[in-house]
């Protein structure tokens, strides 16, 4: 790979780490949030490496050949790249032409023979729900460590309130109801794994669907704490666009 | 004509121009100057990547494709901070640190400089490409080749790039950093003296190589090209790692991985072949190794050992410096130390 190929793919990547962090959202489809300022850096210092090689060519090569880069006395020059650096191309190749979204029921469906382990409750542990006459916004992996501690015998209130889960919508093969999904991040999509709870007594909206359910904890019929499952009684259920960040 | 202006520089046995892949040959041979040549690659590729998210992005609906994307994706832009701020830290120390410096640290006795340079590349971040060369470097200014070997192995594998990586790829397991940085650290350590026990001057071939010369601008301008090289090279590799993790999370069914998975020693001994094969840049194989989900954090523990220290960029990195007999010895020598200690250390933090 040339020098200015070299410095042109720099920039180039750059520009698409740009284009995905700064010129739309679309970094929430891979990463976490926090992971912004991160990445903003880095393609500044990529887009600028490419540059600074540029103008250097730019200065040394008029009238003479790319070699006359030598002129500046250190004699060894390491301007010819490996030829596997054109696969960096694919990644941003990838970002324009395929535009990945972000993960959803295909990954969802492929994790099912084991139910993600129960997340870990905050350090202090879960504060005691309250009943407020208001359903409290819960993330699925709340509702589901919640659902886990109920079930192992440790009460926090889940049973005394009304919840609002937000997930996309997924079929069961077999059993009742349906899935209420959402997958964790726990760094990158690469990662993720799905949570779901099931959801009984709603018509179930087609698969992939965005939706906000409004119900309460329904405990096991039978006590099985390790099998992963999580039901909620639904009451009510509202459709909603796919959120920015599609990841818990 | 195009082939003589890419190839600068004198040596002809120049490392940098190791290519191990095959990639297609996209620029068409014409008689265009590189910098022409070049310029209208990009102008095709910017134009490609407009026109396909245009007409093709809106499309495409295949849910395999866009996962197997997604992962791929997703792996590349977590990597890249880690890698980009790795090979800055490590071009700049190659640049600006002259090598006197390493001699005036290292205890005299060959026995006891294995230890203190292993514990130094604990300090200093060196991409593992990189390493290669600044070990071929310490030991044509008079430092014991078994504590070079040992720098080379753990520079890579536990400077505090690749540790802060390693912690934000497994957020949930602290225990994963305390391992790698053990096992690499007792690999890199062991790998050292057993070269100076068993190891044979013949073997190895101690290489001459001016390193950068003296002067603010060289030394600004050899940072430069340094950074550009270490990120071009290792940059391709992670590519080459994220399909194949992005491959192995979409298609291989997951009972398959699962019955894998399940066999301990199996599980291990797969891992680390992988990467073997994968040749991540050990700035970024955290986070394929934390998108390995079905695997032990044993056999994780592994990948994450052994891939600093032998990928197949590494073997041809190494037979390219140091020669062929010495690869053939220090290679299997490495991956045997690696799988052990991370099953034995793996097996002690469970």
């Amino acid at each position: 790979m040339s020098r200015p190929a070299q410095n042109l793919l720099l920039i180039t990547l750059g520009a698409a780490v740009l284009w995905i962090t700064l010129a739309t959202d679309e970094y929430l489809n891979y990463v976490k949030p926090g992971f912004r300022p991160l990445l903003v850096a880095a393609a500044v210092a990529m887009a600028a490496l490419g540059a600074a090689g540029l103008r250097r060519d730019w200065h040394d090569s008029p009238g003479a050949s790319p070699d006359g880069a030598h002129g500046h006395g250190h004699g060894h020059d390491h301007g010819h790249g490996p030829r596997v650096a054109w696969l960096l191309c694919l990644p941003a190749l990838a970002i324009f032409v395929i535009a990945p979204p972000a993960l959803g029921s295909f990954t969802a469906a492929r994790g099912t023979d084991r139910p993600a382990a129960p997340p870990s409750p905050p350090a202090e542990g879960y504060r005691r729900l309250v009943p407020t006459g208001e359903p409290i916004d819960m993330t699925l992996g709340e509702f589901i460590g919640r659902s886990f501690e109920t079930q192992t015998g440790m009460p926090n209130g889940l049973t005394d309130v009304q919840v609002r889960l937000t997930g996309f919508v997924r079929s069961r093969k077999e059993g009742d109801g349906w899935y209420l999904t959402r997958l964790k991040m726990t760094c990158c999509a690469g990662d993720a794994v799905p949570f779901q709870v099931i959801v009984h007594g709603l018509d179930k909206p087609a698969d992939g669907t965005w939706v906000q359910v409004v119900g309460v904890y329904r405990p096991p019929k039978t006590r099985r704490p390790a099998t992963g499952m999580h039901d909620l009684y639904g009451q009510s259920l509202r459709r909603i666009k796919k959120p920015k960040n599609a990841y818990e | 004509m195009a082939a003589m202006t890419d190839r600068s520089g004198l040596n002809t046995a120049d490392p940098y121009d190791e290519e191990l892949l095959p990639p297609p040959e996209w620029a068409p041979g014409t008689t265009m100057s590189p910098g022409t040549r070049a310029l209208w690659a990009f102008v095709a590729l910017a134009a490609a990547m407009a026109a396909g998210r245009i007409w093709v992005a809106p499309r495409i609906e295949a849910a395999a494709l866009e996962t197997w994307t997604t992962v791929f994706v997703a792996i590349c832009v977590q990597a890249l901070p880690f890698l980009v701020f790795g090979v800055m830290l490590s071009a700049a120390i190659t640049a600006f640190v002259p090598p006197a410096v390493w001699r005036r640290v290292l205890p005299r006795r060959s026995g006891a400089a294995v230890p203190v340079a292993g514990v130094m590349g604990a300090v200093l971040p060196g991409c593992e490409c990189a390493s290669v060369p600044v070990a071929g470097g310490l030991m044509a200014r008079g430092v014991a080749p078994a504590a070079a070997l040992t720098f080379l192995l753990a520079a890579p594998a536990i400077n505090p790039v690749v540790l802060v990586a390693t912690a934000v790829a497994f957020p949930d397991s602290p225990q994963m950093v305390l391992g790698r940085f053990a096992a690499s650290l007792i690999v890199a350590v062991l790998a050292g003296w057993a070269w100076l026990l068993l190891g044979r001057g013949e073997w190895l071939r101690v290489p001459s190589r001016p390193l950068a010369a003296a002067g603010a601008a060289a030394r600004w301008e050899s940072f430069r090209q340094a950074m550009r090289h270490d990120l071009m090279h290792a940059g391709g590799f992670l590519v080459v790692g994220g399909m194949a993790a992005a491959t192995i999370n979409v298609v291989v069914p997951a009972s398959w991985v699962d019955g894998l998975a399940g066999v301990p020693v199996v599980s291990v001994l797969t891992l680390a072949l992988l990467a073997v094969l994968m040749s991540i840049c050990s700035e970024a194989d955290a986070f394929v190794a934390a998108s390995l989900t079905q695997f032990s954090p044993t056999a994780k523990l592994a990948f994450l050992v052994v891939g600093p220290m032998v990928d197949l960029k590494l073997i041809a990195l190494q037979a390219g410096f140091f020669g062929r007999r010495f690869a053939l010895r220090f290679v299997p020598l490495t991956f045997t130390l690696a799988v052990t200690v991370s099953l034995v250390v793996g097996g002690v933090l469970q």
